[in-house]
């Protein structure tokens, strides 16, 4: 079972590449303006069924964003005797962030 | 006790189970000279002090990279596995290749760099600044935890610049931060390496004291 | 099985250092330093910060305070060595230790500092004064890695790491290379060389109950003596008085320098019955036999592993033992579960030090041109029949530099000698085809387990003749057994079993040495102690022993020792 530390790091690579598949994918969706499907394909992604998608999505961009400022904070060299509660600290606030975002969007 | 040791012998890589008497006190490495004094000579480790200091005798115990000398037997949990360092070539059972870790090692230039000359003064004040970083026996466990260290420098290197580098009586600060600047990067702060030193050096914590010493340092530029 | 199809791996260098412990590497340093183009290879069985030199915690002995004196230091370690030191050899010596404690400095070894920024000294046993320089209780390591990382500064040193010397090649009683094998690939690898120097360090793992790394098996020592160099006072071996028990882990001398008393059962100070004056700091060999007495006349203290003595640093408190004893505080808790702030520790006397070694002279050359030896395998003597404490440090940095200069003059003035394919061929049917492609029915570690038990009963701090003729007969023994052990391991590629089974036939060697030449020498002189003789007897016994291998055994010639200013006298403390 690898500690904490190493699953946060797994976690932050692996969100990150999907974030960035997730950039090349909304590019490209962007881009249908102009073709002119971008209407029908909006209709998909605003769909109740496509929600899921969305809050996974939510989820993998706020860890990544939290995780990566307790990164740079330690960057910086600060904290760094109390690396423990701010790996604690991202995972609850990744949670918290998440939850209440996901009640805005649900209700 | 029963311990799964990995084996590896040039060619074929196995696990092989042996029972090892326990006695109250036994290391890990008591433990591993048992088997193969009674059990099986062909079982190959490295081993020199036995007491912790020469840095031989690092492998994975239960997954974690400790040193078997340091390690009590009754204190681990059945049954023991014990294998050869990550993020090193196993050349045969427990024995790892150290050629390239020593390798990393002189790319920081880790020995004093000093121009001047005449009698030397260092108050004990100036003394700790360093020392506890002077303590590292090399012995390879935090490159077998960092997820990274396969392919950068590695936490070790960098303890041993920023040992001389906060010397007083060294004069190569400079040309360490340069060559430094090449390599800190490459670190993702898991610090796994702070997690497994078998000294406390908490190698984490100069990576990062460093960085910003590195950043300062080319602003100058 | 045969090897012979394996092409042999030559190396050409104009120096190579056997051993990367303090002296090999100092011995390394010092050509590299004042010559760039001779070329120099330093060859070792580990890699060089993991050689036995990191063990020493307690310090190294130099004059430094002015109101110290050469002639002092050397006459603590002439009086220490019970009048066996050969006396030009302390003098100079003595002079040359301070500057390589400033040296050290220079390359930055992290001594320990007075409030002022000086380089701190503190009091050892058997020195007069306070003259022991350390580094915390991690001396020997803070020395090895400062010499480690300066070597690393010089291009023309080569280092050969987890190379195993098996043979010297020697012609015309000139040295011509050594052979060594590759760990790794388990070849064997011929170096020729027009000078060699030994640095591999003692013989201590003769003994069960020793303070020394499993790597310490005296090979230098049994290879040289194997071509017909002389071994000389081999019969002399240190007895630390405080081993932890039960793993044998020095519990430093610094203990009793900072503070610390050795208790009996009774609770009692009983060094005052033994050495009223120095007490607890009197010279090893004192106090180790001291606590023997104690134990064997039932006044240790009884534990699950027999009997023991109490070093007992409690009255010192938390912030002094954390301060200059870290390393003595975590082991005793690491290794036998006991924090000596609140409890003493459990200790007994433990095999310490090599006093013996290859014969050479204060050059550092032995009998044999081109062949230097220095460090712990050398016997110059310095330290006679009795070593005093942070001397030997002191003497590897000392005799390092000297052997390097040494050689570096000798190679100048020479050519190589080339060394026939015979002879390398010979070298490898001997290990690979007679050793490692032979069945047998003997386990070398029952060997080395019965060759310890027979040690640390018959050659331990108290000898006598028939323990001694018994030893002999055990270890002749089994050195015969030995000639029918199997190696199980046939594998080429890091083949612990074969290297550990040539170890111990090296020190079957050795200790058939150290018997014999225990067994001639009939007084009580340092280190040896008889019941049968317990006196020491100058008139007689004024001389090194100095053994050769011949056909029909060890021969033991004697050596008169140099005195220059100090006469025999009474040792007492
Ligand atoms: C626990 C302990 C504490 C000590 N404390 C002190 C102290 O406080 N003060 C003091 O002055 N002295 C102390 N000593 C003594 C001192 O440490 C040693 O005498 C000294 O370190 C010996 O150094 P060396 O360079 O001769 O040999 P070593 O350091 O033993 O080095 C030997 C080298 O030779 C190599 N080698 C050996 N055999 C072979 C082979 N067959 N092939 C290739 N290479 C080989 C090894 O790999 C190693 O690199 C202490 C000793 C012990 C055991
Ligand atoms: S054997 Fe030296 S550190 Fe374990």
């Amino acid at each position: 079972m690898p500690s904490l530390n190493t699953i946060a790091f797994y976690l932050h690579r692996i969100t990150g590449v999907i974030l960035a598949i997730y950039l090349c994918m909304h590019l490209g969706f962007l881009t249908t303006v102009k073709t002119g499907e971008y209407s029908s394909l909006i209709k998909v992604t605003l769909s109740r069924q496509f929600l899921p998608f969305d809050l996974m999505l939510f989820l993998i961009g706020i860890y990544h964003g939290v995780n990566g400022i307790r990164l740079i904070i330690h960057e910086f060299g600060f904290l760094y005797r109390h690396r423990k509660i701010l790996l604690y600290l991202t995972f609850i606030i990744t949670a918290v962030l998440w939850v209440v975002v996901a009640w805005e969007v649900v209700m | 006790m029963r311990f799964k040791i990995r084996r590896f012998d040039g060619e074929r890589s196995y696990w092989q189970e042996f029972d090892v008497p326990v006695k109250r006190g036994m290391t890990v490495l008591e433990a591993l000279y048992y088997i193969k004094e009674n059990l099986d000579p062909t079982l190959s480790f490295r081993a020199s002090c036995r007491m912790g200091v020469c840095g031989s005798c690092a492998v994975r115990i239960n997954g974690k990279p400790r040193l078997a000398c340091e390690t009590q037997v009754s204190k681990l949990k059945e049954p023991v596995k014990i294998e050869p360092l990550k993020n090193f070539n196993v050349i045969r059972d427990l024995v790892t290749d150290f050629e390239g870790f020593f390798k990393k090692h002189e790319i920081v230039k880790p020995y004093l760099i000093r121009k001047s000359e005449g009698e030397i003064r260092q108050t004990p004040e100036q003394l700790k600044r360093y020392y506890i970083y002077t303590l590292c026996i090399k012995c390879g466990a935090c490159m077998s935890a960092c997820p990274v260290a396969k392919n950068c420098l590695g936490p070790m290197p960098v303890v041993s610049a920023y040992r001389f580098n906060e010397d007083s009586r060294d004069e190569g600060k400079e040309e360490r931060l340069k060559i430094l600047s090449d390599h800190i990067w490459h670190c993702h702060f898991v610090a796994e390496c702070s997690e497994v030193c078998p000294k406390d050096l908490n190698p984490a914590e100069v990576i990062q004291k460093l960085r910003l010493e590195v950043l300062k340092f080319s602003m100058r530029w | 099985m045969s090897f012979h199809n394996v092409f042999a791996v030559l190396m050409k260098f104009d120096v190579v250092i056997v051993g990367a412990g303090l002296a090999g590497m100092r011995a390394a340093i010092a050509i590299a330093e004042k010559n760039s183009r001779v070329s120099i290879a330093i060859i070792a069985k580990t890699y060089p910060i993991r050689c036995h030199s990191v063990c020493a915690e307690g310090g190294t002995a130099a004059v430094l305070d002015e109101n110290d004196s050469f002639d002092l230091h050397a006459w603590d370690t002439i009086k220490g060595s019970d009048f066996l030191a050969d006396q030009d050899a302390v003098e100079f010596f003595v002079r040359e230790c301070p500057k390589e404690i400033l040296t050290l400095d220079a390359w930055g070894c992290p001594w320990s500092r007075t409030p002022d920024g000086r380089i701190a000294q503190r009091p050892f046993g058997g020195h007069s004064f306070n003259r022991t320089v350390f580094a915390m209780d991690r001396t020997g390591f803070h020395e090895v890695h400062t010499l480690y990382e300066r070597m690393l500064m010089f291009p023309n040193i080569e280092r050969f790491n987890e190379f195993f010397l098996t043979n010297l090649i020697v012609e015309d009683n000139t040295v011509k290379g050594v052979t060594a094998i590759d760990l790794k690939t388990g070849e064997l690898v011929l170096f020729e060389a027009k000078a060699v120097i030994l640095a591999t360090g003692g013989a201590g793992r003769i003994y069960g109950f020793t303070t020394y790394s499993h790597t310490v098996t005296g090979d230098g020592m049994a290879v040289a003596y194997r071509c017909g160099v002389p071994l000389k006072d081999m019969e002399f071996f240190q007895f630390h008085p405080t081993g932890l028990v039960p793993s044998g882990i020095l519990m430093t001398e610094a203990c009793r320098g900072e503070g610390g008393y050795l208790l009996n059962k009774n609770g009692e100070r009983f060094m005052k019955k033994y050495a009223p004056e120095r007490m607890e700091l009197a010279p090893r060999d004192v106090v180790a036999r001291a606590m023997w007495r104690e134990i064997i006349e039932g006044r240790g203290l009884e534990g699950d592993y027999g009997p023991y003595i109490a070093l007992d640093l409690t009255h010192l408190g938390e912030e002094k033992i954390e301060e200059r004893l870290p390393l003595i505080r975590e082991t005793a808790m690491k290794f036998a579960g006991i924090d000596p702030v609140e409890e003493p520790i459990p200790v007994k006397p433990v095999a310490h030090y090599t006093m013996g070694g290859i014969h050479t002279n204060v050059n550092c050359e032995t009998p044999i041109k081109g062949l230097f030896a220095c460090g712990e395998v050398a016997c110059i003597s310095i330290h006679g029949a009795n070593r005093l404490g942070s001397n030997s440090t002191a003497e590897c940095l000392v005799f390092g530099r000297v052997a390097g200069e040494r050689a570096l003059e000798y190679v100048l003035k020479r050519d190589f000698k080339s060394v026939s394919r015979k002879e390398f061929e010979r070298e490898e049917s001997r290990i690979f085809d007679e050793l490692l492609g032979r069945s047998g029915d003997e386990s070398p570690y029952a060997i080395k387990r019965e060759l310890n038990e027979t040690m640390d009963k018959n050659l331990w701090i108290f000898r006598e003749e028939k323990g001694m003729k018994e030893a002999v007969k055990k270890i002749r023994e089994l050195k015969e057994r030995y000639k029918n052990v199997e190696i199980v391991d046939k594998h080429r590629g890091f083949n612990t079993d074969l290297i550990q089974t040539l170890e111990i036939g090296y020190m079957l060697d050795l200790a058939e040495v150290v018997a014999i030449c225990a067994l001639l020498r009939k007084e009580s002189r340092g280190a040896h102690y008889r019941l049968d003789y317990p006196k020491r007897d100058d008139e007689n016994w004024l001389k090194h022993s100095l053994a050769y291998k011949t056909a029909d055994g060890v021969k033991v010639d004697y050596l008169p020792v140099t005195i220059t200013k100090w006469k025999p006298t009474e040792r007492r403390y």
